[in-house]
């Protein structure tokens, strides 16, 4: 029952983040309370990449080892990532609307290359539909979530020369908030944040574990099930699944 | 009859006893879809044997080539080629196996000629243009070489792709229903090169119903039933009991 | 050493096979060119047809009727194998698996290649465009362009090519890739025509060279993978 504790925890902190982001940090001077949902924002944005690294490792290592295992994993990491990336890109835009006047802002790095981790990842998530059975479809899973998370870092790249060589941002970013010469507080309550969510993705990301390993286990008591069947040679109808 | 040169792997040549078991499998098994099309075989086939693997549709025998081809993975279980192993040792083994499919694997718009000189670069046999023709001429296609495979019949395609088994080295033929689609000339064709297999020491693997035509040429039998080995018969091949279905399950295997 | 030679012997044999077949078949290259065309006749009616307008979308027109044509193209190389368990077959060889990854992308970049060169000739003609100008950088950019396309998209298209749903499949998974690789084209090839006055050509190529070097040994790595069953 670790889990439920750290459920729990994990419940709390955010709760606790949240109420402090909201009431009892102060105001950006230019930004307003605006600048409050960057906290939560920028915490999801960092969880919505360690998802997808998660999913691209665990890929690896089910090419190496061919435990389903990790194939249970890489899922567990694609669809709790999907949660925080469409998070934060919510949280991305809800700012957007009041700082920069607009919902989307293309000069914005980070917005962009979320967008496009989300569309990765759905596209993850909806090409491993297509395959039933569970090794094929850990394989051919694994590669395309490889080759998109080798993808990510020229993304980034890219899009943040993609702003502008030689300007200086000119617009108001999201950035501000990691600014080291940022006010401790600022920077505390973040890390806060940040800690917090990371909690909660931990308690998601094992419940979500947890659900695909009993899955496993219940394909694999009913093939093996069906091996001892045909073994001892009992005549068995095929149950419909 | 046109003379079948067979050009032999040199690891086919030594007394048969001193080789490695062509095949040994060690409760192989292979689900599709949470279905078992082979559910336990733990089969030994002993080097320069002609075996024949019979049994029903659905029985298992093609699963079983092509798992021993490495066309496709076990599910559970582990086999051996010429005590290599299927999973470890994938790209030797596919050096010295060759596969002859109900697919043919042919380009549809390569002429048989160009289909045959791809698969000799692919194969790195040598001598390459010579041993195309040869082969060509093996299987009586050398009257149409040149056009293109699209305009053959299912069984001008079958000749084909065994001429292009011709081109490697193989110590170890799995044939899937040779005869199929064959017409008498082809039919005998086939015979010619099950002979000179054996002569050359090849294990050969033969799923076929066509048990008195292949009687001539077969060492042993084995009978396929739902994916286990439901009877072994003849020389030079051996079926072993299989262990429990859980003792293999892929969550407990540590190393595989 | 002969290891690396035996690879390339593999990979040109295979390159070579599909080109045959390409030409001999299926004419795939000619309507592949036409619906590049076409592709940006339509992009005309949609943003014409105030010529300036166009003049000044022109990089990006380019590589979106590049990247669109280029899906079709790397579909049609992979569609080659389902002839009759021809691909199963392909994985059987005794070859590296590299070997035939390098193979089928060579393919795929000849065809990259043509369409880049075509498409910028007709943008050149049809947005008033002095491509002429800057030969060289433009020159330089469709090559880096290609090689990427032809990287990703015969990785993708070998990962699809035994799906249901794969006509779909293929751009979902592609495009979010490409979208790099598109960045950096459009604006190096709008640097290029501009005569570079921010200096800031030379950046987008390398970035082009480095997404094209990662996608080629990510692909390269990859593909043994799809071929199995």
């Amino acid at each position: 029952m670790k889990t439920r504790i750290l459920g729990f925890v994990a419940l709390a902190a955010v709760a606790a983040m949240t109420a402090i982001a909201l009431f009892v940090v102060p105001a950006d001077l230019n930004q307003g309370d605006a600048q409050r949902i960057m906290y939560p924002h920028v915490a999801s944005a960092w969880l919505a990449y360690l998802s997808f690294g998660v999913t691209a490792v665990s890929g690896i290592l089910w090419l190496w080892k061919r435990d389903l295992r990790w194939d249970a994993l890489a899922v567990s990491g694609a669809e709790i990532g999907v949660m925080f990336t469409a998070f934060a890109i919510w949280g991305g835009m809800m700012w957007g609307r009041p700082v920069w006047g607009v919902y989307w802002q293309w000069e914005d790095p980070r917005l962009t290359t979320t967008a496009l981790l989300l569309a990765l990842y759905v596209g993850y998530l909806l090409f491993r539909r297509l395959t039933d059975d569970p090794e094929r479809r850990a394989t051919r899973a694994a590669i395309v979530g490889i080759v998109a998370a080798v993808d990510i870092p020229i993304v980034h790249f890219s899009v943040e020369w993609w702003r502008g060589l030689h300007q200086t941002a000119t617009i108001a970013s999201p950035d501000r908030v990691l600014n080291p010469a940022a006010p401790m507080i600022f920077v505390g309550t973040l890390l806060g944040m940040l800690g917090a969510f990371t909690l909660a993705w931990g308690y998601l990301m094992i419940r979500r574990y947890q659900l695909a390993r009993a899955e496993l286990a219940r394909e694999e008591a009913v093939r093996i099930g069906r091996l001892e069947a045909v073994r001892r040679g009992v005549v068995r109808s095929e149950a419909t699944r | 009859m046109p003379q079948t040169t067979i050009y032999v792997s040199p690891r086919s040549l030594g007394a048969p006893d001193q080789r490695p078991p062509s095949v040994a499998t060690t409760d192989l098994a292979r689900l599709f879809a949470g279905s078992p099309a082979l559910a336990g075989v733990s089969l030994r086939v002993d080097a320069a044997r002609t075996i024949a693997l019979l049994g029903s549709n659905g029985a298992g025998k093609t699963t079983l080539l092509r798992l021993l081809a490495t066309a496709i993975r076990p599910s559970y279980g582990r086999g051996e080629v010429d005590g290599l192993d299927l999973d470890r040792d994938v790209a030797l083994v596919r050096e010295r196996v060759a596969y002859l499919s109900h697919a043919t694997g042919l380009y549809d718009d390569l002429t048989a000629r160009e289909n045959l000189r791809f698969a000799a670069a692919m194969l790195g046999t040598p001598d390459a243009e010579a041993r195309v023709e040869r082969a060509l001429a093996d299987v009586a296609l050398v009257a149409r070489a040149g056009d293109r495979v699209r305009d053959f019949s299912a069984g001008m395609r079958k000749r084909l792709a065994l001429g292009r088994i011709l081109l490697g080295r193989p110590s170890l033929v799995l044939l899937d229903e040779p005869y199929a689609a064959l017409d008498a000339d082809g039919m005998a064709i086939v015979d010619q090169l099950l002979a000179a297999w054996r002569e050359a020491g090849v294990t050969i693997l033969i799923a076929s119903h066509a048990t008195d035509r292949l009687a001539p040429y077969l060492d042993g039998t084995v009978v396929l039933e739902r994916g286990v080995v439901a009877a072994v018969s003849g020389v030079g091949v051996a079926s072993l009991p299989v262990g429990p279905a859980g003792a293999t399950t892929r969550v407990a295997e540590a190393t595989r | 050493m002969s290891a690396l030679r035996a690879e390339a012997r593999t990979a040109l044999a295979i390159a070579r096979k599909d080109a045959v077949a390409e030409l001999r078949g299926r004419h795939a290259t000619v309507s592949t060119l036409f619906f590049s065309a076409v592709v940006l006749l339509l992009f005309g009616f949609a943003l014409g047809p105030d010529s300036a307008r166009l003049a000044a979308a022109a990089p990006g027109l380019l590589w979106l009727a590049v990247v669109f044509a280029g899906l079709l193209a790397v579909n049609r190389l992979h569609l080659l194998e389902t002839d009759d368990g021809a691909l199963e077959q392909l994985a059987l060889y005794p070859v590296s698996r590299r070997a035939i990854y390098a193979g089928k992308a060579l393919g795929g970049l000849a065809v990259m290649l043509v369409l880049g060169l075509v498409v910028l000739g007709a943008v050149g003609i049809l947005f008033a465009v002095d491509v002429a100008s800057a030969w060289l950088p433009l020159l330089a950019t469709v090559v880096l362009g290609a090689v990427g396309i032809a990287a990703v998209g015969t990785f993708y298209a070998g990962v699809t090519v035994r799906l249901r749903a794969r006509e779909v499949m293929l751009p979902l998974l592609m495009l979010p890739v490409l979208a790099p690789l598109l960045l950096a084209a459009v604006k190096a090839t709008a640097a290029a025509l501009a005569g570079d006055p921010f200096g800031e050509l030379g950046a987008w190529l390398q970035l082009l060279v480095a997404f094209d070097v990662i996608m080629i040994v990510a692909g390269a790595a990859t593909y043994g993978y799809l071929l199995e069953d």
